[in-house]
Parts: structure tokens; sequence; C-alpha cells
């Protein structure tokens, strides 16, 4: 009997020696990942009360801190004094629907590791530091703020870059919302509510969902033209009041139906000012789909241009027949882009065809107040050659001066942009300004779009309702701020 | 290792005990107190008078039982009592009938053996069989009563007066039929492992011998569909199968054992709802993370927040688990003490099986020699199944863990095998 006797003992041992295996993978291999599930219930208990770190504008504005809370001073309460302006980018850290934004992205840094468990303890006598970390954002508060007041609550959004190093300026999302609304006893009511408004507030606009470009996307079709030595400023064409288009009974025509100028003929120059649809078809379907998708991509439409929140991929069509790249060209049928987007297009040309990667937090800082890293501005692409970077600025800065867009003039400053006013299947159009200024040293690159012709609805142009918003954020950083 | 380094260690344990209750109360906010020292008296005195009774009566005996089972005790003793107090100061008063009971049994045994246990095997056979059947009593009306619990009817109440006590009559009668099988087969052997039929090229065992592990097959299906109980079921029947294959060593009883098993669990699992969703969780835990998959994710939620060397005891929160202090236990001492705490209860269990199963070989009488080895397999397996549930190896199968869950009924029958274990070793001098 010894024989089956041993054989029993050793299945035994063989099903003791997996055990052995399978707990050890869950409490060493695995144990990462189970135990941060968000499912688990510790992991909300453990951070509930734990004091988080700061998030600091680039001037120093605190934008989201922990206080003690007033009920339990042992534990803390997260605050956010920015309030609705920095819902979107800097987020929210909600116990129950989890962490947005900066807040969720940077989680790990801004969360106390100091569980006081052992494993804690043995992990900070091997040096590390247990304490949650800072962010220095690079967002100037006042501009944020001046972003946030002058879309006035229209849907929309503004993104403004620093354009010789990508630093963002200022990102807002319009409706916001209240993000300590969304940690406190009313979190859930709240929540539903936002969840369930028609204008989407939880939406990030900035960098969130993209739309048709429209009209600001003849920057694009305009440096191809240059950089590739098919069409210069003075360079001449015919003034036809529409364009048929290629197999198709489609025509394209201009906003008010007439011809650019006097129907004769016109230069790129005025049709870019005038932002004639004739005209840039023409272009377009000069210059090709593999040029314009190439220069596109460039721009960095194709991909999600990199930042630290997530980005919606802005879309240029690759393959497209004559009639689509004639569309595409004045930026409609199925060009795409972010507000974001738009801003890095606007802030290559003001960087002499040079796009910088775009940038949110300046630097993490340890609880001493020392640097843990530091974001340094990186090239990210060579889009267009400086001259020709040049020429389309001194287009762009005729679209202000004399233009689709003079309600973005600021007294005193040179200031390059150019209007969009894109179609929508259902309703009122989306309306866009792109600039830079001042054009001889720019320190500012922004889009500004508002969703649905904002308090306009359908009489709204990129002209009347989106150039005077950039206005208002231009002055702000030209004049104001000093 | 000699009788007093075994004393010596279990004086060892008794401390640890004791340490182990003073730490809960102190990273609970308390204060070293009176439950200190009644639990280093209490542990002294079960685990002591045990091992006095063995120096008296089975002074032969090995000295490694005792302390390995008392160290699984502790372990669990210590944290039932950090998630529920008052459930440890019960399971240390259980502790005490327990080896109070054990040291009855090594009295009684002290003149006729264990061999006393076949003259009334019959008797034994149709008393398992009675307390198998007592949960299906009727639930109301009689001062002895059966309890639905969880879906399962695996518990009677006896309430007379004031007094009321909830029982496991299941994890006796697998003492029991153990016992029962180990002399019948002792007898049987054989005859079993001789007489054989050929069927072409394979050679079967007389249909007449495979009559008892069909009943046995019954006997646990009927298990199984009438108190909807997974673990006993499944364990007693592994225990049929691992005993007669102990006795005869004949693979074809694994083989058509582990058949009959298969369709049984088919058929269970295409029938019954228990069973589909313990099958349901187990494989797929994260569809359903607030309904079925709810108690095994707990539970692989506090073994990853255990991590290497666990929150610290008192400092975690097994409370978060489902049946912490019972079916859960393991999970629980793996949230607080870590893969160190987990790792050193598997080998403990290895180590009591190893010592088991050694008695079982070195013991020459065919009786002793099954009895232990039934014994110790019917010990180890249940760990291996509860263990392998809560870690998500197996489905999760309801029972207890041996030595360490709490529960008065669990602890009585595993103290009364570790008795019958002591007294075989001492019986065959197999130290």
């Amino acid at each position: 009997m010894n024989g089956p006797i041993r054989r029993l003992a050793i299945a035994l041992f063989v099903g003791f020696a997996v055990l052995l295996v399978n707990v050890t993978y869950l409490q060493a291999v695995a144990a990462d990942r189970y135990r941060n599930d968000p499912r688990n219930p510790r992991v909300a208990a453990a951070l509930t009360g734990k004091e988080r770190g700061l998030i600091v504008t680039a001037d120093g504005t605190p934008v989201a801190i922990s206080v003690a809370n007033p009920n339990d001073p042992s534990r803390f309460v997260r605050r956010y004094p920015g309030g609705s302006a920095y819902a979107h980018t800097v987020g929210y850290s909600s116990l129950l629907f989890g962490d947005e934004g900066l807040e969720r992205v940077y989680a790990d840094e801004l969360r106390s590791k100091g569980d006081l468990t052992i494993s804690d303890v043995i992990a900070a006598l091997f040096g590390r530091d247990l304490r949650p970390k800072s962010l220095q954002l690079t967002i100037d508060a006042g501009l944020q703020q001046a972003s946030f007041d002058a879309l006035g609550g229209q849907r929309g959004a503004i993104v403004a870059l620093r354009p010789t190093t990508g630093e963002v300026l200022a990102m807002v999302s319009s409706p916001g919302f209240d993000p300590e609304s969304l940690l406190g006893p009313e979190a859930a009511d709240v929540r539903r509510r936002l969840l369930d408004d028609p204008d989407e507030p939880l939406l990030n606009r900035a960098v969130g969902r993209t739309y048709p470009p429209g009209s600001t996307f003849k920057v694009v079709v305009a440096s191809a033209a240059v950089e590739t030595g098919l069409a210069g400023p003075d360079s001449v064409f015919p003034d036809p009041t529409e364009v048929s288009l290629p197999g198709s009974t489609a025509t394209i025509r201009n906003y008010d139906r007439g011809p650019c100028v006097d129907g004769t003929q016109v230069t790129l120059d005025t049709a870019f000012r005038r932002s004639c649809n004739t005209i840039f078809a023409m272009l377009g379907m000069e210059l090709g789909a593999a040029t314009l998708a190439e220069t596109a991509q460039s721009f960095g439409f194709g991909i999600a241009l990199p930042l630290e929140l997530p980005v919606q991929p802005s879309a240029f069509p690759t393959d497209l027949d004559e009639a689509a790249l004639a569309q595409s060209a004045i930026g409609q049928r199925d060009v795409r882009a972010t507000p974001f987007e738009m801003a890095a297009v606007a802030s290559t040309i003001a960087n002499g065809g040079l796009l910088m990667r775009p940038y949110l937090v300046q630097r993490v800082v340890d609880a001493d107040g020392a640097d843990v890293t530091v974001t340094e501005p990186e090239l990210l692409a060579r889009v267009v050659s400086p001259a020709t970077a040049a020429i389309v600025a001194e287009m762009m800065e005729g679209v202000v001066a004399s233009g689709t867009g003079t309600k973005a003039t600021v007294p005193n400053v040179r200031v390059a942009g150019k209007t969009g006013t894109a179609e929508n299947d259902n309703g009122p159009p989306d309306v866009w300004f792109i600039a830079f200024a001042p054009v001889e040293a720019p320190t500012i690159a922004l889009a500004v779009l508002i969703e649905g012709g904002g308090d306009a609805g359908e009489n709204a142009t990129g002209g009347s309702v989106a150039a005077p918003v950039a206005r208002q954020v231009l002055e702000y950083w030209l004049q104001d701020r000093r | 290792m000699n009788r007093d380094a075994e004393a010596a260690l279990l004086v060892g344990i008794s401390v640890v005990a004791a340490l182990g209750v003073a730490l809960v109360n102190l990273a609970q906010g308390g204060n070293v107190d009176a439950q200190v020292a009644l639990t280093f008296i209490v542990f002294l005195a079960a685990l002591g008078g045990v091992h006095v009774s063995v120096r008296r009566w089975a002074p032969d005996a090995s000295p490694f039982l005792l302390p390995l089972a008392g160290v699984l005790t502790t372990i669990g003793f210590v944290e039932v009592y950090r998630i529920d107090a008052q459930l440890g100061g019960l399971q240390r008063w259980w502790l005490l009938i327990a080896s109070g009971l054990a040291v009855g049994l090594l009295a009684l045994l002290r003149g006729p053996g264990v061999s006393v246990f076949r003259r009334y095997r019959y008797l034994l056979l149709v008393t398992a069989v009675l307390l198998l059947l007592m949960p299906m009593l009727p639930t109301a009306g009689l001062p002895l009563r059966g309890v639905v619990a969880g879906g399962s009817r695996l518990w009677v109440a006896f309430e007379l007066g004031p007094v009321a006590i909830h029982f496991q009559p299941g994890e006796i009668a697998k003492l029991l039929l153990v016992i029962f099988l180990a002399s019948y087969l002792g007898e049987r052997q054989a005859v079993l492992a001789h007489s054989t039929r050929k069927i072409g090229r394979w050679s079967m065992p007389e249909p007449r011998h495979l009559l008892p592990i069909v009943i046995a097959w019954l006997l646990s299906f009927a298990i199984l569909v009438v108190q909807r109980d997974l673990g006993a079921s499944l364990l007693l029947f592994a225990t049929f199968i691992a005993m007669l294959y102990a006795a005869t060593g004949r693979a074809s009883y694994v083989t058509s054992g582990t058949g009959l098993f298969f369709a049984g669990a088919l058929i269970a699992a295409a029938s019954f709802d228990h069973v589909q969703r313990r099958v349901t969780a187990w494989l797929h835990p994260f569809d359903d993370p607030q309904g079925a998959g709810y108690q095994i994710l707990q539970s692989l939620f506090a073994l990853a927040s255990g991590s290497l060397s666990g929150a610290g005891l008192g400092v975690g929160t097994p409370g978060r688990i489902p049946a912490a202090s019972t079916d859960f236990i393991f999970s629980a001492v793996g949230e607080e003490l870590g893969l160190a705490g987990t790792v050193a209860v598997l080998a403990t269990y290895a180590l009591l099986i190893a010592v088991g199963f050694g008695i079982a070989i070195r013991s020459r009488e065919p009786f002793r020699k099954l009895l232990a080895a039934g014994l110790t397999f019917v010990l180890g397996f249940q760990a291996f199944l509860i263990i392998a549930g809560v870690t998500r190896v197996l489905p999760l199968t309801g029972i207890t863990l041996p030595f360490m869950s709490y529960g008065g009924s669990s602890l009585v029958a595993n103290f009364l095998l570790l008795a019958i274990l002591l007294r075989i070793s001492h019986e065959e001098h197999t130290v």
C-alpha cells in the first residue's frame, strides 16, 4: 500500500506547490495590478483624505490644493481655486468618479505613497520619497481666466501656445463646471446633471473633439502652395462665381455667393484675405491630393499631437478624388481638427515654420521643492521653410488688417490671423479664428472655436463671432497683462 | 525531536497567540489588556492538555503533529480575533472544548487503541449518514432543527431555552466515514486489488467491487443536490477515491472516479444555478464584479493588497472580504501577513501532510495505515480545496480551512482527527 499512499502524498504536494506558485503570482508578480484595480475598495479608501500634491500655474497661482478637512483635521480635502476655467485641463480627483485631466495623468506623482504599510516603510528605507509631488504648469493664470471669460459660456474652446517653446499658455473648454461640485455630498446628482446637459460640459473641447476647420485650413493650403513654389501671394487666379467639381454636380461657391472680387481675376493674397473658397478649391486641385496630404500631415493632421492630456487625432483624408480634394482644401468634407491642432498650425507659422512640441507641465517638483523633471522646449517638426512661413504670416496679417478678420485688431500691435466658418450638416456653422501676435516677434499663437455659431447662431462667421473673442484674449496678453 | 522540545514549541506558540492579540489590540488603538493573558492561558491549557495526555497515553506519538496544528490554530485564531474580537473570544472557548475532546478521545483509546473503531464500524457508518442527514431536519418546531445558510443546508441548530448551539454535523461525519472506509477497505483490499475481469485488453475490477465507489458517488451527488454543498460533496468523493486507491493500488479507481467526477460536475454545472454561478465567477470574475464575482475579487484584492510583507496585523481591511473569518480566512491572513504569511501557512500544511503520510507509510497494520492515510488526505485535500478556491485556482467551494477558520464543529473535528493520528503514530512506533 505504500506505493499508492506515496503517490497520494505526491499528488497533494503538487497541489500545494501550485498554490504556492499561485500566491506568489497574486501577491508578488500581479499584486500591483490587482491592488490598483479601481474595483478594489482599498484603493479609494486609501486615497480619500490623503494629501495630494499642489498644482500651480506658470505664475504660481494654485489651481489644485489639498487642505485640512474642517470636520477631521487629520484628513485632507481637494480644493480647486481656479474653478470652472480649469475644470477640463487640471480636471479633478473624485472618490466616486475617479480622476480626470492632469489629476488623472499625474495621479501617481500627485498622490501620497505613505500608506503606512510595511512595504512603504521598506521603500522609504531604500530612499524612496513617499510624499506627494507637485506640478507647475505652463498655463498663465490671467490668460486662462481671460480666455474662459471671453467665451462667455458659449460652447467652444480656446488654446493658446507660446510659438517659440510650445508651452500651452491657456487651454479652456466651455461651458465649464465646478470641479469641487463633483467631490461634495451632492456629487452623484451633479454628475448626472452634467452628463444629461446637452451642452456636454464634461467634454474637453480643446483636445477631445474634432471639428471641420473651415477656412482656417487655408493656412495649410497656402503654406503648401508657397512651399512647393506653385503659387505666391501675387499669383493671379481667374475669379469665377462658382467652381464646378469634376465628376459631380456639386459646385463650390464663396460665402456671399458672388465672385471673390470683380469676376475677372484675383491674386492669391487677396483671395486669402477675403477667404475665397473658389480660388482655394482651384488651388487645392492644382496642388494635388498627395502634396496637400503631406503638408497637412507635417502640420500634425492624421496624428494626435503629443500632449500630457489625451488628444483626439485630427484628420486629413488620403487618396482623395478631385471633387473631394477641392472641398478638403477649404477645410470641409472629412477634414477634422481639434482647436489644439489649429493653435499648433498658427504657432508653426508664427515660429518660422518650426512646430515645437506642446506641453502643459513645466516641472514636477518634490515635497522639498526640488525639481524632479523639468520640460525643455523640443522641436517636433520642420513643417515649412522660414521663407514660406514669413510669406504666409504676411498674408495672415492682411486678413486682420483689411480682410475677414478685422475684428481681431489690437491697437498698436501687428496681429496675424485667419477666420473660419465651417458648414455643419446639423445646424449653424462652427466658427473659428486662429491668430498670432505680435507678427515681428510672436509671443502667443491661439485658436478660438465656437460651436454652432455661439450666441449669434445661423448668421455667425469666424470674423464676426470668433475674431472678437480672439481679440479679447490677445488684448489681455499683449496689453492688460503688463 | 523529543517531547520536551514539543512542550517548548507549544509554550512558544501560546506566547505567539498572546502577542498576536496584543498586536491587534495596539494596532486598533486599544491597550494590552486581560485578553492577552487569557489567550496565553487558554492556548497553554488547550495545547498543554493534549501534550500531557500524549505523554501519558501515547508517549511514542510523533512530536511534530501537535506543534504544526498548533501553529495553524494560532495564526487562524489571531486573524479571527482581529476580524471580530467577539468571534475570536468564542473561538478560544471552542479551542478549549476541541482540545478537551481530543484529550478525552486519547483517554478512551488508551486501552484498546484505534482498533476499537473496527468493532463499531457499522455503527460509525450509520452515525455518519445520520449526521449527514441532520441538516435536513425541519427548520422549525423542534429543539433540534436544520438551518439554511447561504443557500446551503449544512447546519443544525440545537435550541433549548436560552441555550443555542449551531454546528455542522458534516465535519464529524467526514471523520467517521474515513474511519469506516479504512476498516472496510483494510479487510477487503486483497480482494479488491486482485479480483479482476478482463474486457478485451482492459482488466476491470469485478462489478460488485465497484459498488462502493458508485455508492460513494451517489452519496456525494446527493449531498450536492439536496444540501447544495459543493465543497463537502467533492471532499467526500475525493476521499473515497483516494482511500480506495491507497488500499488497492489500482489506478483504474482513480481514472474511473475522476471520470465520474467530471460527469457529475458537468451535470451539476448544467443543471444547478449555484454550481453554474460558482464556475462563471471563477472563470470570469470581472464580468460581474458586484455580483457573482464579488467574493473572489475581494479575496484577490485582499491578497494583492497584502503583497510581500502584508499590511500588518490589525492594519489591513480584511473585513471587506465576505466570510473573512471562515471560508476566506486564508485571504485575510494574506492581506495582513502578506506572501510571507501565506507561504508560512502553506508550508505548515505541507509539513503536517508530510508527517501524516509518513505515519501511514511507516505503519504496518493495514487498518491503521489506511486510517492514517485517509485522515491525512481528508485534512490536506480540504485545505487544498478551500485555499485553491479563494486564490482562484479552482472554483470556490464553501468549506472551512482546517484549524484556521472560525467554527466550533470544524475545530472539534480536526482536533479529534489529530488525536487519532497521534494515537496511530504511538501504536505503530513510527517515530
